[in-house]
């Protein structure tokens, strides 16, 4: 009986099993190997071992890019944070009709695909759009102000796309919030904001996680967005590892940089996962849950 | 009659817990008959090996005479009502009755369609016939999973905790539609409970477990008056446990007992325990009679001195815990007339206790866990004393 | 009781922030300027523009050929897997469940870069099955985890139910299982289905030669061609991504009718 058991938990996850190892596992690994192998000249990878790879990942250009990708991550994941908490808190308390309208109002740009939505943006902050006329007509902005290919740009579209993935875990958990815990902490003397960071705040820290977890991480690997409404002054780290693959088809070079991605991806997901299973067991499944 | 459903040395083993440990029972035809005990007792267990759900580790199963051990569920003339009832939720109330004749085609289709008419007008569902049972409140979906199962004509009935999920007065109802439905069908019940109040009132015999194996099979009242052990004591009702020895045989059916800071006591003894034995004496909290004044007594009955530690009023009656001798005893007393009483007995007043020997049973088996089964008054809770 | 105004106040600006750079596009697109930035009357010429494009023809044929595949193998993994996480409770599902959930909080564009090196390194050449290989193992996560979560709300007793009253085990599949699974299997599959459509910055890396999908066309209509066409064109993406969420939310509350 129990021997038949095990198979068939084998028959049922060996597919994935197999498919995710082959095209997810070794691939990530790969990335680590190939840095030591040498390129070739038609943009691929040439055989025996090197080290000029690695060394060359000391280009001093790389510190401020890693430095510009660290903290344009962090602002972005902030700012979403900061506003998809009142969000979050708002939809939960309005009544359940207006609720389902707001929630599929959230969902609509975060299912919108993501190229449009950054299109969009470039066409509002074109020299020629609507945003930079209206700048100028008030005189808030000089003609020759660039909107367009400033870090500034990066940072608003990126907290544009990013947003929507902060607030449907933060809108998830503060729908199960039990509201009469603010009600009993006001009743207690919380002030309105008292109440909100002692009482709310901790209630939907998992989803808070989630939220920092969902937003952080893909900032972190960021290549469209710089790439189109950024400029030379606002490169993050996906767009080198772009620039190195298709411009210069340097895999190994690109491989490298990848590398320094997947380590910097990992400072955060080790966090959340710690930080998680201090509190309670359980999963981080809840995570995708909460967005789908 | 004959035994029509025979359970023989049945054992199932879940790593190191041995949920089911070596039962055996014997089931009449058309009887109902209840699995008591509390949760985690294996009763369940048990109740899923007869369904087919659980494969015993040892023992087998037959059915009016065929062995059905190995049999997968959906091949046996044993239907199941689900502690929270399972219906599928894709289909209606019709649908959800009409599908296990539909699964195992068992007639055509205009037949199925008239039984399942007979079986919505015996559980009274017509009018909720095509609405989904999400829509409907928790009565009436027990009542579509009965009609579910009966359809069938099952040989036995299997009902897992069937009122668990309803609410007391719901229950109540239920419970007489139950008993009602099963003096209809005529079909072998067997129903599993950790509720001693359903299974008092529905069973013609009842199988009370612990720890995987049985304590005492009986009918109700043989269960609840004598029975053998102190789960089944302190499980089944409340009760009050005093340990003590045996003293001397009184003529054929009673003995003398020595408990500590009583004087000796009369005991009926049908279980012919002999003298010198240690022996458990359980008496239940409404066998006591609580007064003032000392009554005039037969030499039948016992008497102990005491003071009131404390009184809870619930309507119907009043429970007393009365401190004698270093004993805490348990008093529950109806009282048909409460406000012409002459003056009622107050917290710390002196009182006397006095039972019939009848009244008292001596206990076979005993274990001390067993006393956390008995209700303690309020301040002492939790704490569990022990009597003495 | 009382109620701040702040959160309501922080609402509706977020909203006006989501949809006016949405609602600026959609507008642009009947403008008959070329460059949007004044209105010049209303016009479909950029429609029209775009129904003559056979280069953006081709790429959605590419992109809808991927989506179905991937969709399918997707889907059909991915509700194994999420059938295999929820039944077995073992060490191996630990793994499992770790192999499944990494791939979502991995960026994509390490996602890319490391498929294009296996598939550089083991010499498959690129093209539209690598594209529908790494959909695939991205779509695979998201299936299972809607299908997963769906898993969790149900009842397995049913299974029980529907063997006591008689069903086999084909039987149980097909009219038990099988209905009550559907909407959280289209669900998943309609979730795959859109990232598959909307995915670039995979596509981009594991794409070769002749396998130019709709976004890898938009990219590059964004950085070198017209925005007027391109206006037009993201309206009608945007048409069919309200149609799919109205779907989506459409099975939704359908399948909690149904509990």
């Amino acid at each position: 009986m129990t021997g038949g058991r095990k198979n068939g938990e084998w028959a049922v996850t060996a597919p994935t099993f197999v498919w995710l190892t082959l095209l997810f596992v070794i691939p990530t690994f790969l990335v680590f190997t190939i840095v030591f192998k040498p390129s070739d000249p038609y943009g691929g990878i040439g055989s025996g071992w090197t080290l000029r790879t690695l060394f060359s990942l000391g280009n001093p250009n790389y510190p401020a890019i890693l430095w510009r990708t660290a903290w344009l991550s962090a602002l972005t994941t902030a700012l979403c944070l900061a506003l998809a908490v009142p969000t979050g808190y708002c939809m939960a308390r309005t009544d359940r009709r207006f609720r389902n309208t707001l929630l599929l109002l959230v969902i609509i740009p975060f299912m919108t695909s993501f190229l449009v939505r950054i299109f969009a943006w470039k066409v509002l902050l074109h020299p020629e759009g609507l945003i930079k006329r209206g700048l100028v007509l008030l005189g808030l902005a000089h003609s020759d102000t660039s909107l367009l290919y400033t870090p500034g740009a990066v940072l608003l579209v990126m907290v544009y796309t990013s947003l929507p993935f902060a607030i449907l875990p933060v809108f998830a958990a503060a729908e199960k919030f039990d509201f009469h815990l603010i009600e009993a902490a006001r009743d207690l003397g919380a002030t309105h904001a008292g109440a909100f960071f002692r009482v709310f705040i901790p209630g939907i820290s998992r989803a808070l996680f989630t939220s920092v977890l969902v937003v952080l991480i893909p900032c972190l690997g960021s290549y469209v967005i710089p790439d189109v409404v950024g400029g030379p002054n606002s490169e993050m780290l996906g767009n080198k590892i772009a620039q190195r693959t298709f411009s210069d088809r340097n895999l190994p070079h690109a491989s490298g940089l990848s590398a320094i991605l997947t380590l910097a991806v990992l400072i955060p997901m080790v966090w959340v996962v710690l930080s998680q299973r201090k509190r309670e067991t359980g999963g981080g499944g809840s995570i995708l849950k909460d967005i789908v | 009659m004959a035994d029509f459903l025979e359970i023989e040395d049945v054992s199932r083993h879940f790593r190191n817990i041995r949920a089911v440990d070596h039962v055996s029972l014997t089931v009449r035809k058309g009887e109902f008959y209840s699995l008591l005990g509390p949760s985690g007792c294996g009763k369940t267990t048990l109740l899923r090996m007869l369904a087919g759900f659980e494969r015993p580790d040892t023992g087998r199963i037959r059915l009016d005479g065929r062995d059905i051990t190995d049999l997968p569920p959906h091949k046996r003339t044993v239907n199941t009502i689900f502690q929270n009832y399972a219906l599928l939720p894709h289909l209606t109330v019709r649908q959800n009755i009409a599908f296990g004749l539909q699964v195992q085609k068992k007639m055509p289709r205009k037949e199925i369609d008239e039984a399942v008419d007979r079986m919505l007008s015996l559980v009274q569902l017509e009018s909720q016939a095509d609405k989904k049972p999400g829509l409907l409140s928790g009565g009436q979906k027990q009542r579509v999973a009965v009609g579910r199962a009966l359809i069938l004509q099952p040989q036995v009935l299997l009902l897992d905790e069937p009122l668990a999920a309803l609410d007391l007065k719901l229950r109540q109802k239920m419970l007489m539609e139950l008993d009602l439905i099963h003096d209809q069908v005529g079909i072998t019940f067997i129903y599993v409970t950790h509720d001693q109040g359903e299974a008092m009132s529905l069973s013609d015999r009842i199988a009370v477990m612990n720890n995987g194996r049985i304590e005492q099979v009986g009918k109700p009242a043989e269960i609840y008056e004598a029975p053998r052990s102190s789960f089944v004591a302190a499980f089944i009702g409340d009760t009050n446990f005093f340990e003590g020895q045996v003293l001397e045989l009184v003529g054929d059916e009673y003995s003398r007992l020595n408990i500590s800071g009583f004087a000796d006591l009369v005991c009926f003894n049908d279980k012919k325990i002999s003298a010198g034995n240690p022996v458990f004496l359980s008496i239940r909290p409404e066998k006591f009679h609580i007064g003032r004044n000392r009554p005039e007594l037969s030499p039948k009955h016992n008497i102990v001195r005491g003071r009131v530690e404390d009184i809870i009023y619930l309507g119907g009656m009043t429970k007393y815990w009365v401190q004698a001798e270093g004993h805490k005893i348990s008093i529950t007393r109806q009282h048909s007339r409460f406000f012409l009483d002459e003056e009622p007995i107050r917290w710390n007043d002196d009182v006397w206790v006095w039972w019939h020997a009848d009244d008292g049973f001596m206990l076979e088996r005993y274990s001390e866990a067993d006393e956390n089964l008995v209700s303690l008054p309020p301040d002492a809770s939790g704490t569990a004393e022990t009597a003495q | 009781m009382k109620r701040s105004r702040f959160p309501m106040a922080v609402t509706a600006s977020v909203l006006v922030f989501f949809y006016l750079p949405i609602a600026v596009l959609v507008v642009n697109s009947f403008n008959a300027s070329v460059y949007g930035g004044r209105w010049e009357g209303f016009s479909l010429r950029w429609y029209a523009k775009l129904a003559g494009q056979r280069e953006i023809l081709h790429a959605l044929e590419n992109t809808l050929l991927i989506a179905v595949s991937a969709t399918l193998v997707s889907c059909a993994l991915g509700t194994l897997a999420a059938f295999a996480l929820h039944r077995y409770r073992s060490a191996l599902q630990r793994w499992h469940f770790t192999l499944i959930y990494t791939p979502l909080v991995v960026p994509e564009i390490l996602m890319g870069m490391s498929l294009l090196l296996t598939f550089v390194a083991a010499g498959v050449r690129l093209g539209l099955f690598t594209i529908f290989l790494a959909h695939v193992t991205f779509c695979i996560s998201y299936v299972a985890m809607v299908v997963l979560a769906r898993l969790q709300d149900f009842d397995f007793s049913v299974i029980e139910a529907a063997q006591d009253l008689g069903a086999n085990a084909w039987v149980t599949a097909r009219r038990v299982l099988a209905p009550m699974l559907a909407p959280g299997i289209a669900s998943g599959a309609l979730l795959a289905l859109t990232l598959s459509i909307d995915d670039f910055v995979i596509s981009f890396f594991v794409a070769g030669p002749g396998s130019t999908t709709l976004p890898i066309r938009i990219y590059s209509m964004i950085k070198f061609g017209s925005p007027a066409m391109l206006n037009a064109l993201s309206t009608l993406l945007l048409v069919v991504t309200f149609t799919l969420v109205w779907t989506s939310q459409h099975l939704i509350t359908k399948g909690e009718q149904a509990k």
